[in-house]
């Protein structure tokens, strides 16, 4: 096991490994910038070091930093968190090379679910199942047809050059496929040049649902089910659930099944997450792989009972998995809140000083956060200042548990998204747990402000 | 004047908009200045030290060619004090001589030049000489040979020669 951790990040999720490792008797190395001399992560640790001004870049990226920091601390592993170097390949190997533990996947892993393109066609030849649609450009008007009909309408056609909507048409019906395809392709040309288009099976309501993979260095996997996080703002999510409401036993048995399959035939190790989009039919395919521990863990951890990222140190550690499918069992319900700094109407950052902080507590509550009274949001990193965690029997009581929590949750001196999530809690698509990606979207369109 | 009466005087300012007090009694001349503080003329009592403070060294990244060492300011030291820190310019570990056996480059009294070698950090297995920026006297060596020094710290008092 390892004798002292180096945490190679900041804020809450250093807070949260800090927790991890001190309840295994391992000792702890903060590092931070100059702007973050006073946060919880300094003072909570074993020692501190000071690695760098406040630009992200030269402190928390600064890989020499950091690992002259591990070098100088003694420590033996580097716990890389999420965000900054967590999926650096180039990182976890130097890590190696310095002859340092990295708690993470091996490298290569890293690198190949960090290559979007790779990572599919890896994950297709693992099994796993994904959105039908060209795999190139349409060639001519016979290939769109025959390729339209292997997929199965809707399907939506995109510009090859286009991007964020534009050079985008949704088609249902198989009589308009080729005018569309005409008219699509025509303004794709005028808009950028090029008239190239890609086919893709469309899909309504898409969920976002991602499965928990945990994997020792021997080849045992097995996954602590799946995290419902379709609450989502410009792809940014807000708020995770687990167990998903659209899942029944038998499709969560079925994609967390594939998942392992696919992991097995990569031989993955450590912890992962796979992110599925899953559409109303129930039929669900492979977005991509996370390669590091979530924001959101707390919810599988709530319901599972077990430790994440205690998990990832032992796994990375060489311990054996020592668990079975069958030994893991999913109880209850979790939600949670992710509390940025932000305006709540028009979702601007809004950095400051906090100045007074009243976290909620009480039974199923749960408050990952480096905040505190009098202190400062700073501009330079992520506006998430905490994540507000609640668990219960059923959804309803969670829910009902997540409004109690909202109410006795007091931030001042700056700006929170606390109001937002009062209104999301409350709002009746969310509440029957029929929603889908563009929930927050229909919310906003609804009660602006 | 006594120290009880300028307390009083001092603590009669607080919270007021008064910026500057000038009190004659006998061969006595007090000049109370709130805020910024001036350049110190004879006898100036500052009613406020106004800490300076500790500014971000400027990042360097480890190489083998000797790295100027940014000085700055101590903080909260009185205007008066004219002596300067050596920061070290990243995170490593701090050595005083080139080798175990030589000799440090340099010792507590000793008037060095600007360019002159100080000591070294090692940081990635790279020794880094860290040199003087400007000239002074050696007040104080802060860290101990072969201690892990932080992007910041202080290693060196200096004064002006």
């Amino acid at each position: 096991m390892f004798h002292r951790i180096l945490i190679a990040n900041r804020g809450e999720i250093a807070l949260r490994i800090i927790r991890a490792a001190r309840e295994m008797g391992i000792e702890t190395v903060a590092i931070h910038s100059t702007a973050d001399a006073n946060s919880l992560h300094v003072r909570f640790a074993d020692q501190s070091l000071c690695v760098g001004p406040p630009s992200s870049k030269e402190s928390y990226l600064n890989i020499p930093a950091i690992l002259s920091a591990a070098e100088v601390s003694g420590a033996d592993a580097i716990h890389p968190g999420y965000g900054f170097l967590s999926e650096n390949a180039e990182f976890a190997e130097m890590v190696q090379h310095s002859g340092l533990g990295f708690i993470g996947p091996r490298p290569e892993m890293i690198r190949l679910m960090g290559n979007k393109v790779r990572a599919k066609e890896a994950m297709r030849e693992a099994g796993l199942p994904q959105l039908p649609g060209s795999d190139g450009v349409v060639h001519d008007e016979r290939d769109l047809a025959r390729m339209a009909a292997g997929i199965g309408f809707p399907v939506i056609l995109k510009a090859a050059a286009g991007g964020g909507g534009r050079g985008m048409k949704i088609v249902r019906e198989k009589d308009q496929l080729v005018q569309m395809y005409r008219t699509a392709s025509a303004e794709s040309l005028a808009a950028f040049g090029n008239g190239d288009m890609y086919i893709e099976r469309y899909v309504e309501r898409p969920r976002h649902i991602e499965i928990q993979i945990v994997a020792d260095e021997r080849g045992n996997i097995v996954h602590f089910g799946e995290r419902e996080c379709s609450v989502q703002r410009r792809h940014q999510k807000m708020l995770e659930e687990s167990p998903s409401p659209a899942l029944n036993e038998k499709l969560r048995e079925r994609m967390g099944r594939v998942a392992v399959e696919a992991m097995r035939k990569v031989r993955y190790n450590n912890l992962g997450t796979i992110e599925f989009l899953l559409d109303e039919r129930g039929d669900f395919y492979f977005m991509e792989m996370n390669t590091r521990i979530q924001v959101e863990h707390p919810v599988t951890e709530s319901v599972t009972g077990i430790d994440l990222v205690r998990e990832q140190i032992r796994l990375a550690a060489g311990e054996e998995l020592g668990r079975t499918q069958k030994s893991i069992s999913m109880k209850g319900h979790a939600i949670e809140c992710r509390i940025n700094a932000e305006d709540p109407v028009t979702f601007a950052p809004s950095p400051g000083l906090i100045t007074a902080y009243h976290a909620p507590g009480g039974l199923g509550v749960r408050v990952d956060s480096g905040a505190y009274e009098q202190y400062r949001v700073l501009p330079f990193y992520d506006s998430m200042v905490a994540k507000l965690i609640v668990m219960a029997d059923s959804r309803p009581a969670a829910i009902m548990r997540m409004r109690r929590a909202l109410e006795e949750y007091i931030v001042e001196g700056i700006k929170t998204n606390i109001p937002f999530h009062k209104s999301l809690l409350v709002y009746e698509p969310f509440v029957q747990g029929r929603y889908d990606t563009r929930l927050v979207e229909k919310l906003l369109a609804e009660n602006p402000g | 004047m006594d120290v009880d009466k300028l307390k009083a005087i001092l603590a009669a300012l607080q919270g007021t908009d008064v910026t500057r007090l000038t009190w004659v009694e006998g061969q006595e001349t007090l000049d109370v200045r709130l805020g910024h503080p001036p350049p110190p003329p004879p006898a100036t009592v500052h009613a406020v030290p106004v800490a300076a403070q500790v500014t971000a060294a400027i990042p360097t990244p480890p190489s083998v060619a000797p790295v100027p060492a940014p000085v700055e300011a101590p903080p909260a030291r009185p205007a008066a004090d004219k002596s300067f820190t050596v920061n070290s310019p990243f995170v490593g570990t701090f050595y005083r001589s080139a080798s175990p056996d030589s000799p440090s480059f340099v010792e507590e009294g000793q008037v060095v030049k600007k360019g002159q070698v100080l000591c070294i950090v090692e940081a990635m297995k790279l020794m880094n000489e860290i040199e003087a920026e400007q000239p002074g006297r050696l007040v104080e060596v802060l860290i101990q040979n072969g201690s892990p020094v932080e992007y910041g710290e202080a290693l060196f008092r200096f004064e002006p020669a």
